[in-house]
């Protein structure tokens, strides 16, 4: 009997599915960005407990923070983005450009002094090193992506360090709003409510047609 | 009796040796996890939704997630353990892909694999790929779930059970309705048929 059309051209769109082969070179890609994520843990911090982890983890940052306020220091105090934050930022990569390259002397302040910081490290690098070109979308996304899975793996630290490299690194610009909005809930779920309340307020402030904006003013202090 | 979604997924019992990994008693490593498990996870991704780039990408951040947590896993659940991961991997994903739907319409593509089949066998896989992918997703999660296990990676109920921590009845039933749905949405978008009357 002739099988039915439909049931037919479903088995063929499941065929297709079976057949599509990996990227080459993606499993070993993957292989290797494994085996270096298992050579960063080492026996003794692998049995440590989360809480024996947090003030190591928290150290790290506080020298990641310190050294980013050494590289930007008039674009970043206290882990919050001093840039503008707005949703405007879809643009196609070629029409971007890197507003960090041309820092503005009009570029508002947002330290909060009242929060605790690192002590500032002696610079690792010259400032002009970390003027590359920019990131591609998918760079960004991969940094996001890290910061969004620490985040959802309870290390808001963690993902402090993520948004700390796409802002310092990657100096992410296509999902600026998104990477402020994690950086926003990072600072939060790690205790630091003041400091994602003032930067959710800017960023209501600053986008107000955003569809992220009902998510950030959740995070805003009445 | 069932095992917990907990257990499936490969986080350790209390009743496990304390200071004793399950991976290091039974040899585990990632460079065997990834050696088995790369590909069921990568097509997992893409009948999850993910576009190539984006499943390369969340399939790679699976593995980095089992090679911190290697010796918690149970070697006899990794593929439980590293399907649960991808779900939530992919559900990260695709809540930012959601959000940032307008800038990868305009800037990303889901490239096919290349190949050395003509430019028009090529489009038709693309298009029977799509066709694949707006059918599943206008499937519930769960359905979702079970078809690609069942359809794809051609598990039996047992093994999807097992993998969705579900009873054997639940998977089968889920699996039914799933095909239904799937068969009634295919109806409905049939002249998108990249195959058009092909044989």
């Amino acid at each position: 009997m002739k099988p039915d059309p439909i049931d037919r051209l479903g088995a063929r769109l499941f065929e297709v599915a079976r057949s599509e082969a990996v990227p080459e070179g993606a499993q070993q890609r993957a292989l290797e960005a494994a085996r270096r994520e298992s050579s960063r843990q080492t026996p003794t911090s692998a049995r440590l407990s989360a809480r024996r982890k947090w003030p190591v983890a928290a150290a790290c940052v506080a020298i990641a923070a310190g050294a980013v306020l050494v590289l930007r220091p008039r674009e970043v105090s206290l882990g919050i983005s001093a840039e503008p934050v707005s949703v405007a930022h879809t643009e196609p990569e070629r029409r971007t450009t890197s507003r960090m390259e041309t820092p503005s002397a009009e570029a508002p302040s947002t330290a909060v002094p009242s929060l605790p910081m690192a002590p500032k490290p002696a610079p690792l690098v010259a400032p002009t090193a970390v003027h590359s070109a920019p990131a591609s979308l998918s760079d960004e996304l991969s940094a996001l992506k890290v910061a969004s899975s620490a985040l959802s793996a309870g290390d808001p630290q963690a993902a402090l360090a993520a948004l700390d490299r796409y802002d310092r690194v990657l100096k992410g610009q296509k999902m600026r709003a998104e990477a402020t909005l994690l950086r926003i809930e990072a600072l939060a779920r790690g205790g630091q409510t003041e400091a994602a309340s003032v930067l959710a307020q800017r960023f209501v402030e600053q986008n107000p047609g955003s569809p992220l904006v009902d998510r950030a003013r959740s995070f805003v202090h009445e | 009796m069932a095992a917990s979604r907990d257990e499936v997924i490969g986080i350790p019992s209390k009743a496990f040796p304390p200071g004793i990994s399950r991976a290091a008693t039974r040899g585990l490593s990632i460079d065997s996890l990834v050696a088995q498990h790369y590909g069921f996870i990568w097509r997992v991704l893409r009948g999850l939704g993910l576009s190539r780039p984006d499943a390369e990408d969340a399939t790679q951040q699976v593995f980095m997630i089992a090679a911190r947590k290697l010796a918690d896993i149970d070697p006899d659940r990794a593929r439980s353990f590293l399907y649960g991961a991808a779900l939530r991997v992919a559900n990260n994903a695709r809540r930012g892909l959601r959000r940032r739907r307008e800038v990868l319409d305009n800037e990303t593509c889901d490239e096919p694999e290349p190949e050395s089949r003509g430019p028009e066998k090529l489009a038709q896989l693309v298009q029977a790929r799509e066709l694949l992918t707006q059918v599943l997703d206008r499937l519930p999660e769960k359905h979702r779930r079970v078809i690609v296990l069942a359809e794809i990676e051609q598990l039996e109920v047992p093994e999807i059970a097992a993998l969705e921590g579900v009873p054997v009845g639940t998977a089968a039933s889920r699996l039914r309705v799933a095909r239904e749905k799937f068969r009634a949405l295919l109806t409905a978008m049939r002249e998108q048929n990249p195959f058009g009357d092909e044989p």
